[in-house]
């Protein structure tokens, strides 16, 4: 359970501030694969960030006992200057792997993200789809309650997607994903309930194709 | 995922922070490791020419060379710890995605790292003293290590109180650069503050700085002593720098995690 008590969270520009959640509170119910939509700068990956408490809400609280893994994304916590198979060992490190593990991770990422001599290259080398293989890869040998996901399955060519896909869907038969995506069909497939995100408020559905429906009702309204 | 207490969460993240730190040290530029421990070494050698051949060879009681190589050694420690850690926030940036990194560990590792290199400098410059025959016979070896301890202290205080405000006032940074070039003129490196005609000495005992190297070198040396040294002035600051930097850096650890 994620329970988000009077939260609030804005940016400020130029014309003020610019909310993305305004005096929310609900708990979303565990054990369920939830996808979060909404309009491009809605505030999806700030969302996510902050269920997985890496971002803050300005005002109110967001608890849970779950644990979350980084965001999985294009961009990812890699150490430009540092090699794959170095930045493998110091994300174990932080999670407190002993060496025979790291070991089995690093082998482990190695054969999954198929990125061959790349491995040993500095991150500065790879292209973003490469990190995003890398990231994913990692993601995997470790036990989250929720992975946290944005828009990463689209990397690689169409032999890579189909394996990253049945990866994901082998590990969430003992985790749970939170999945910002903008490809209806990876939301139907992936998740069972739904997010969606809108001026400020952010509403809830056990069912992913309602909120599907709901998310194509306020583009139809947006025009 | 299995829960891990918060101890063990800390040493695992710095144990990772120091190791990639220290990585990151050694590959820089091909000569990374040698610039690393043989900087300080240079400076200490430029400065005793400076002096032999400008003033003449010193008539005082005490080896000058060791004496400079001595506070080279801790005043470098200080700077290094405020102007590496200083910037820690901004420059690890990227890792606050992993929950359990918070800021202030990745200034922890910095000043841990920055130990280690001043323990390895001292062990460089211990072996090249005993090569060279140089007298570095030590008054009363613990307080010399006590005085090194409180440099440490007063070090992290500063350099946490600095690393907060230079998140939110950029220029702070520049500020402590230019102070660092004067700290090392004004603070009882070339000399003792007994050498000094008394004026100047008020003036500069006001600099904490010259406290901690007073008290370093005034328990290293026979013929020093500790008699300018106020310990009362040295906690104050030292208090005072950790209680600020540490309210500051828990009213604002969110803001800079989402900086």
């Amino acid at each position: 359970m994620i329970e988000l008590k009077n939260v609030s969270k804005w940016f400020r520009t130029k014309q003020g501030k610019k909310y993305i959640l305004k005096e929310v509170s609900f708990s979303i119910p565990s054990n369920h694969n939830i996808g979060i939509l909404g309009r491009n700068g809605a505030g999806k990956s700030t969302i996510m960030k902050m269920l997985g408490q890496i971002e803050f809400p300005n005002i109110g609280s967001i608890k849970s006992d779950k644990s979350f893994s980084w965001p999985l994304g294009i961009g990812g916590g890699f150490i430009a200057n540092m090699s794959g198979k170095a930045n493998v060992k110091f994300v174990c490190r932080l999670y407190g792997k002993t060496n025979r593990e790291i070991q089995e991770i690093i082998e482990f990422v190695e054969d999954f993200s198929e990125l061959n001599h790349y491995f040993e290259m500095p991150i500065k080398t790879y292209s973003s789809g490469m990190k995003a293989r890398l990231n994913f890869g990692l993601s995997l040998a470790f036990d989250f309650d929720y992975l946290l996901i944005d828009e990463t399955l689209a990397v690689g060519d169409a032999r890579f997607k189909k394996k990253s896909k049945e990866a994901l869907l082998k590990k969430i038969e003992n985790c749970n994903v939170l999945l910002v995506s903008h490809d209806m069909g990876t939301l139907k497939e992936i998740c069972d309930a739904g997010i969606v995100v809108n001026e400020g408020k952010m509403s809830y559905y056990d069912d992913i194709n309602k909120a599907i429906e709901e998310y194509a009702e306020i583009n139809k309204k947006a025009g | 995922m299995k829960k891990r207490s918060s101890l063990k969460i800390f040493l695992a993240v710095q144990n990772a922070l120091f190791l990639r730190e220290l990585n990151m040290r050694l590959s820089a530029g091909r000569l990374g490791l040698f610039w690393t421990f043989f900087e300080p070494f240079f400076q200490i050698i430029v400065f005793v020419l400076i002096k032999v051949l400008l003033f003449g060879a010193a008539e005082s009681n005490f080896d000058f060379a060791v004496f400079l190589s001595l506070n080279f050694i801790a005043f470098n420690m200080f700077k290094n710890i405020v102007t590496k850690s200083s910037n820690a926030f901004g420059s690890n940036k990227a890792l606050f995605v992993y929950k359990q990194v918070k800021p202030i560990d990745t200034m922890i590792a910095r000043t841990l790292l920055e130990v280690f290199i001043t323990a390895v400098i001292i062990i460089v410059f211990l072996i090249l003293g005993f090569y060279f025959d140089f007298d570095m016979e030590v008054k009363d070896l613990s307080m010399v290590a006590l005085g090194f301890f409180f440099l440490l202290f007063f070090s992290f205080s500063f350099a946490l109180f600095v690393a907060v405000l230079s998140t939110f006032v950029e220029s702070i940074g520049k500020v402590v650069g230019f102070m660092m070039t004067g700290l090392m003129f004004g603070s009882a490196i070339f000399y003792t503050i007994e050498m000094l005609p008394v004026p100047l000495q008020e003036m500069l005992l006001y600099n904490p700085l010259v406290h901690f190297i007073e008290m370093i070198h005034g328990f290293y040396f026979l013929a020093l002593d500790d008699q300018f040294v106020s310990y009362t002035y040295m906690w104050l600051w030292s208090f005072s720098l950790l209680y600020m930097g540490l309210w500051l850096y828990i009213k604002l650890e969110k803001r800079i995690i989402s900086l």
